[in-house]
């Protein structure tokens, strides 16, 4: 009797270190961090309970509501911009080329170097005096003078975005195309048989099978975006005037300010954000149906 | 015939464009870091290996100790995940137990936090227990944050694997954990090497928490390290950065075109399996 | 089973023992790399004096990055380092979040503070009625011009008031464009960051700036929006200050600039003088330095500025350390810093020394400069505040907000912040 109930509790055994770690190392800090959020809690003075008092003053907070803003825009920008250049890759990486491995493993590469290292990059490329964009557009004639990238709201915005579909497109070619591949070689042939040109075949019959394999990215690529922090970090610092600054970034200039309650408040609204989101894209786009 | 030709300089056209999108930027890092001053594209080209020296050479820079604290940091972290993974991976597809759906979406849930909602008290933590510029520090979350996705591709995995497998071996006599450790993790190999690269990129990459739960060259990685360069010669040293950052993406370009394969399975089985 | 449980808990034992602590003192400083060789010096000719040896950990030049570097060690409670540099605008929120210690009594006796320019250790320097910090160097904000060029267009003196400036900027610009397409006229410092709030209280002037009243500090003053308006013009209007201005221009930056041979006018600290006269500069023997402008004429500001040295509540060796403050301060250090690297020392017997003054004949001239300087205002929020400030600022220069638009949202933002951290401890 004894040992049956043992080894009825054996498989927790061995899920247990695994849900230790998450729980000690992830839920009790979201757990920590909301309580905190509770406090006021600044480096030079006496930390005491205030309950709503930092989400009063976050939410009056324009610039809150600016980072608000410009996280959501650059997810609207960002996000299905990287699913359109993910998907048209993943088809030519479909195609029968020479040398598809390797040109897969080229495409690969932006996704698997640090972004702390290639925004270095790019904030060399978007260098003002002597950057490889401006230098392009001198060179082109594209544009009369030297583009200001990181210093005009518009500029700062399209570099950041360039920079980070650049880092991220791989990964939804990666997915798509594992997508693509599962499609069935019959179903292409028998359309171009029905003498379907190749963007038919793609619009009426690829497409629609995608879609599952598309929803995931989509999820995956807006939670992922909602968090954006190392780009920004390197590339703008959040600038010119806060017009770079993400939920993250400025729940973290918090921190360093000294004030922990504020910041930890900040970060709790982005997690109900990311939350909130992940919940309409999982309704709406049928990802459980996708998942089952 | 024509239309042929036509297709076939399209896709060509097509690669080469994805070929130079991904790679131009690493080639003007490459250039960029042989060069005596970062304006040659306008101001002509003086070759030198001096930013290679100085990043190599000057210690007080502290990039090799930055990339030594990387990859203890990422090595530990993806050995420690793929392990605990496996365990509860093995669970899931092999044992008899209540919840198992719960626990996977309750996991990938987790993947879904930002990170800046945990950074907060995780530093109240880590100083707390003294940890705060060690690599403890970093592998501690490191392991709980990657876990998630490894498991994901580990049961996709292990599912695959026939039952009979296990079963047979459980007829001679075997425990769990020898099935485990002799019969399905021999066979998943391949699966375990790719989500033990995953794990390996994933905590490489990582920057807030580095950030934050480090304040110098004993514990800091080389994400950090190079956000927060600080060269010999005053303004931005972009020479040095270029240098180093090429010596730490030579490493990843090349594990990349050698283990693409399983890479690009890892990243497959994590995001369309589950 | 138990050899994995051992593993799981010995695993980060394992990574942590890698890390052990060297038994030194840590001195963390950052800078210009000049600045980080003369301090290594220092820590070895200590060294060879007292037995102690101190390491030194480099920091970037970048203002706030500093503050980060020092910040999260101390909140974490870490004992290293024992020692730093501090912005003087850093020290009420660091003594008022009792970080420093009081150096009378980690010296043993009361430290001698008469050397020192005694306003400025006397406003910076004391917290609560303890000394917590002591003045490594002297900051003001000064006008670097191209006495070569003003000579060879015909001027004989530096402007004296902006309206001065724009008119020879101009004129200047137009001829030297010619053989230097990337000359602009006057470089200064427009990015978002700590110098831009500096700036920006210099080109205020004696009436505006960050005044209080009736304990509440005012950005949207006439004069400060007037200030703005011109500082966003120099960029936009006259075009005499280079488009990249606001997104990159700080200190090290404007000093390159100005070093290159780019522009007729620098704003900056004075720590570029030695660097623009140093061999090999193209610039050396070129550069003269006055006051900056103002504009009336005499109403005008330098920023004050300077570093200071602070000694960690968390520091395992405070004897040491404050043997080591001592020797810094020392009036030999002290003299070193001004003829390796042509700064201004706190030690005001320094500026006296023959042997100075023969090296650095401007140091006369430094001493109105720095009678005049401003402080920034000395609360534990000042960083929240200049957050704001310096958000809003640059939006203002980048023309993406009006000025006064840009200073009444910063005057909201300001408001909002001394309501919630106004109540003290």
């Amino acid at each position: 009797m004894k040992k049956r109930f043992f080894s009825s509790l054996e498989p927790y055994l061995f899920v247990a270190p695994l849900a230790l770690f998450v729980v000690f190392f992830v839920f009790i800090p979201i757990l920590g961090t909301v309580w905190s959020s509770f406090y006021s809690d600044v480096t030079f003075l006496e930390r005491r309970f205030s309950f709503l008092q930092n989400y009063g003053a976050l939410f009056s907070d324009p610039g809150f509501w600016k980072s608000l803003r410009f996280t959501l825009l650059f997810i609207s920008v960002a996000v299905p911009l990287e699913l359109i250049i993910g998907t048209a890759f993943a088809v030519v990486l479909d195609l029968e080329i020479p040398l598809r491995g390797l040109l897969r493993a080229c495409v690969l590469i932006p996704w698997a170097i640090p972004s702390a290292i290639s925004a270095r990059i790019w904030e060399l490329i978007y260098n003002y005096s002597f950057g490889l964009a401006n230098f392009l557009l001198a060179k082109t004639g594209l544009a009369r003078g030297p583009v200001n990238w990181l210093g005009t709201d518009f500029g700062a915005f399209a570099a950041v975005t360039a920079a980070d579909v650049w880092k991220t497109a791989p990964f939804v070619a990666i997915i798509v195309l594992a997508g693509l591949q599962a499609v069935p070689r019959d179903l292409k042939l028998q359309a171009k048989i029905d003498r379907a040109n190749f963007a038919q075949v793609f619009f009426k019959v690829t497409l629609p099978l995608l879609k599952p394999v598309l929803v995931v990215a989509l999820l995956f690529r807006t939670i992922d975006s909602l968090r954006i922090f190392d780009v920004l970090y390197v590339l703008t610092h959040g600038g010119p005037g806060g017009a770079t600054a993400s939920v993250s970034l400025y729940a973290y200039k918090y921190f360093l300010g000294g004030d922990f309650g504020y910041g930890s408040a900040a970060s709790v609204a982005l997690f109900l954000v990311s939350f909130a989101l992940s919940c309409l894209c999982v309704k709406y786009s049928g990802f459980t149906e996708a998942a089952s | 015939m024509k239309e042929e030709t036509l297709v076939s300089a399209l896709t060509f056209a097509a690669a080469c464009f994805m070929a130079v999108f991904s790679l131009a930027p690493f080639l003007y890092m490459f250039a960029t870091s042989f060069s005596a001053s970062p304006d040659y594209l306008t101001g002509g080209f003086n070759f030198t290996l001096a930013n290679y020296s100085d990043v190599l050479g000057v210690r007080s820079l502290h990039f090799l100790d930055y990339l030594r604290n990387s990859l203890v940091v990422s090595f530990v972290s993806s050995a420690a995940t793929v392990l605990l993974a496996s365990l509860a991976a093995y669970a899931i597809t092999r044992l008899e137990m209540k919840g198992k759906a719960a626990i996977l979406l309750f996991v990938l849930a987790v993947s879904m936090f930002p990170q800046v909602s945990l950074i907060g008290y995780l530093f109240r933590v880590m100083t707390e227990l003294d940890l705060i510029n060690t690599r403890t520090a970093l592998v501690l979350p490191y392991i709980a944050w990657i876990l998630p996705l490894a498991l994901w591709i580990l049961v996709s995995y292990f599912a695959q694997i026939p039952k009979e497998l296990d079963r047979a071996a459980v007829i001679d006599g075997c425990t769990k954990w020898q099935v485990l450790f002799k019969v399905l993790l021999p066979v998943a190999l391949p699966g375990i090497f790719s989500t033990a690269l995953l794990s390996f990129i994933f905590a490489f990459n990582e920057f807030l928490f580095a950030l934050m739960l480090t304040t110098d060259y004993q514990s800091r990685t080389i994400p950090v390290g190079i956000a927060l360069f600080q060269g010999l010669h005053g303004e931005t040293p972009w020479g040095q950065i270029m240098a180093a950052s090429t010596l730490t993406t030579l490493p990843i370009l090349l594990f990349t075109l050698l283990f693409q394969r399983h890479i690009v399975q890892g990243l497959t089985r994590g995001a369309v399996k589950g | 089973m138990k050899s994995l449980l051992k593993l799981a808990v010995l695993l980060p034992l394992l990574v942590s023992a890698c890390s052990k602590k060297p038994a030194e003192l840590v001195f963390a400083v950052g800078g210009a790399p000049n600045e980080l060789d003369f301090w290594e010096t220092v820590a070895a000719d200590f060294r060879k004096e007292t037995g102690i040896s101190v390491r030194i950990l480099r920091q970037p030049t970048d203002s706030d990055q500093r503050r980060q570097g020092i910040l999260i060690p101390l909140k974490a409670e870490k004992n290293d380092p024992d020692v730093f540099l501090m912005d003087i605008a850093w020290i009420p929120q660091f003594a008022a979040s009792g970080w420093l210690r009081d150096l009378d009594a980690a010296a043993g006796a009361p430290v001698d503070t008469a050397p020192f320019w005694k306003n400025i250790v006397d406003r910076s320097d004391r917290y609560g009625g303890k000394l917590v910090a002591l003045p490594v160097y002297v900051d003001a904000g000064l006008l670097y011009y191209r006495k070569d060029l003003l000579k060879k267009y015909g001027y004989a003196k530096p402007p004296a008031t902006w309206k001065d400036l724009l008119e020879i900027s101009a004129r200047v610009q137009a001829a030297v464009r010619k053989e230097n397409p990337e000359f602009y006229a006057f470089a200064w410092q427009g990015a978002q960051y700590e110098g831009l709030v500096c700036d920006f209280l210099e080109f205020a002037g004696a009436k505006g700036g960050l005044r209080t009243e009736n304990g509440r500090l005012l950005a949207a003053t006439p004069e400060n929006i007037k200030a703005l308006a011109f500082m966003r013009d120099l960029v936009s209007k006259y075009k005499i200050s280079p488009p990249n201005t606001y997104t990159e221009m700080k200190e090290e930056e404007v000093r390159l600039f100005f070093q290159k041979g780019n522009a007729l006018f620098e704003r900056n600290w004075p720590y570029a003088w030695g660097l623009h006269q140093a061999e090999g500069s193209p610039v050396k023997d070129k550069t003269g330095i006055c006051p900056l402008p103002g504009f009336a004429g005499p109403d005008s500001v330098s920023t004050l500025g300077g570093w200071h040295i602070g000694l960690s509540k968390y520091s395992d060796k405070p004897e040491d350390a404050a043997r080591f403050i001592k020797y810094v301060l020392s009036k030999k250090v002290q003299k070193e810093l001004s003829l390796k690297l042509g700064w201004n020392p706190a030690r005001r017997d320094v500026y006296g020394d023959p042997e100075v003054l023969k090296v650095h004949p401007h140091f006369t001239q430094l001493r109105n400069i720095f009678d005049n300087a401003v402080p920034r205002p000395g609360l534990p929020y000042y960083t929240q505040v200049s957050e704001a400030l310096q958000r809003r600022l640059n939006a203002g220069v980048s023309g993406n907000e009006e000025p006064a638009a840009a200073l009444e949202a910063a005057q909201k933002e300001i408001d909002a912040v001394a309501a919630r951290y106004g109540g003290g401890k």
